[in-house]
């Protein structure tokens, strides 16, 4: 069912409106801060572990810096997509989405607002992922190098990761299945970092973990942390997350033009 | 007089690691022969391999090998190196191949490694490398003090917050 109002032009105002609320809403409301709790203790525990752990304690401390880092990325990023994921389809199965399309603001605006929004829990826990990095990288200089890497890579991937979130949103009926497509889908771009280092060579194999934005994402992380290269030389690995990011926001903004009160398949 | 030339044979083994066994026409040395190091460190020896015979030798194996003395310490070989198995070109009467080896401590204590050369097609047993006696400090790679202040303090700090905001949200 389409609503009754026509599709109106984008305007970057309207973005901002709905970001208010949805920001409001999601931390005032008291979720975002359960949230980031959880990914605190998460990280307290990744901390303690490598930093006491007889037998993690080997590692090389740019690699627990790295080990944290990744950890916190992964997660931080995994909270803006659970968030995206629920943005619409939460809307339309509490009923309250006819209200919200009828309301003198854009579709995008809408989107792009709800965007923003989920994008505010991963910059919550960059926040709080900056003090566990000081201290387990402070010793070795590897401070400033994993502090400007996770902002820049995990903000890529975490607006890559929401923005799929809001598409599959968007598309969804339910909330149950918009969550399970995403986390699916999220599984899907982790799965080949996790096959054997043999298997991720050769040229489709490195092509596969180079045009995958979370792997290409990873393996900038870790050349910088650990190696300690320069950013010219992991330029081309970063244009996966960067090209990732673009077509996510672009995707956002062509599927907020066909939402419909329905999702795909009962509308 | 034989007496005298076998000791000073065995001395010379000693003060430069070189192991013959005898009959073999393979003669394999290694340089250090101790090494000390801080567990997580990376550090190498290298192997240098002879051909004292009158023939050719065809393509060896040379394989590196390592071993705890202490019987309570496990050691997995892979995990100390990933590249322990090296394929050799033939090599000709007099001639050398000098092999590095670069072997990660990833446990602390007293090691032993060595290198077996192994000739693909025969039944004589391997000729070994003398053995490189390798000691790991153990080393704390991370100051941890004060990581529990942290670690309790970031969640303790979000979940006052929590609590706080709960509180408002009754009281309005």
């Amino acid at each position: 069912m389409t609503p009754a109002r026509s599709l109106r032009p984008y305007r970057s105002s309207d973005g901002v409106i709905v970001a208010r609320q949805e920001i409001r809403d999601l931390w005032l409301g008291g979720r975002g801060l359960a949230l980031t709790l959880g990914f605190s203790v998460l990280l307290s525990v990744i901390s303690y572990l490598v930093a006491t752990n007889q037998a993690l304690n080997y590692l090389e401390q740019r690699e627990t810096v790295n080990l944290t880092l990744q950890v916190a990325i992964a997660v931080g990023a995994l909270l803006a997509l659970l968030a995206a994921a629920n943005a619409i389809s939460g809307e339309r199965e509490r009923g309250s989405l006819e209200s919200l399309l009828v309301t003198p603001v854009s579709r995008s605006g809408l989107a792009a607002g709800k965007l923003v929004a989920a994008l505010t829990l991963w910059l919550a826990a960059y926040v709080v992922t900056v003090p566990y990095v000081w201290f387990l990288g402070r010793d070795v200089g590897a401070v400033g190098d994993a502090l400007l890497t996770g902002a820049v890579v995990g903000t890529l991937l975490a607006v890559f990761l929401a923005a799929l979130g809001i598409v599959i949103s968007i598309a969804s009926d339910s909330n149950r299945l918009s969550l399970s497509v995403s986390l699916f889908v999220l599984l899907a771009l982790y799965a080949p970092g996790q096959l054997p280092s043999g298997a991720q060579k050769g040229w489709f194999g490195e092509m596969l973990v180079r045009v995958n934005p979370m792997t290409a994402g990873s393996h900038v992380v870790d050349r910088i942390v650990i190696s300690g290269s320069s950013w010219g030389d992991q330029l081309p690995w970063l244009a996966a997350p960067v090209v990732g990011a673009l077509i996510g926001v672009a995707a956002v903004l062509v599927a907020a033009q066909r939402m419909r009160l329905h999702g795909k398949g009962t509308g | 007089m034989m007496r005298h030339r076998v000791a000073a044979l065995v001395l010379m083994g000693l003060l430069t690691g070189t192991a013959a066994p005898a009959g073999a026409a393979v003669r394999v040395s290694a340089a250090p022969t101790t090494l000390a190091t801080d567990i997580g460190e990376t550090v190498a020896f290298t192997t240098t391999i002879t051909n004292e015979g009158a023939r050719a030798e065809g393509a060896l194996i040379a394989h590196l090998n390592i071993l705890s003395i202490d019987r309570a310490t496990y050691v997995d070989p892979e995990d100390w190196s990933t590249s322990r198995t090296r394929y050799l070109p033939p090599l000709p009467p007099g001639g050398t191949q000098t092999l590095r080896w670069a072997v990660k401590a990833v446990g602390s204590g007293v090691f032993s490694a060595y290198v077996a050369i192994v000739r693909p097609e025969s039944t004589q047993p391997p000729t070994s490398s003398p053995a490189v006696t390798i000691s790991v400090a153990s080393r704390r790679t991370l100051n941890s003090g004060g990581i529990l202040p942290l670690a309790i303090g970031v969640p303790l700090l979000l979940a006052v917050g929590v609590g706080t905001l709960r509180v408002r949200r009754r009281a309005a």
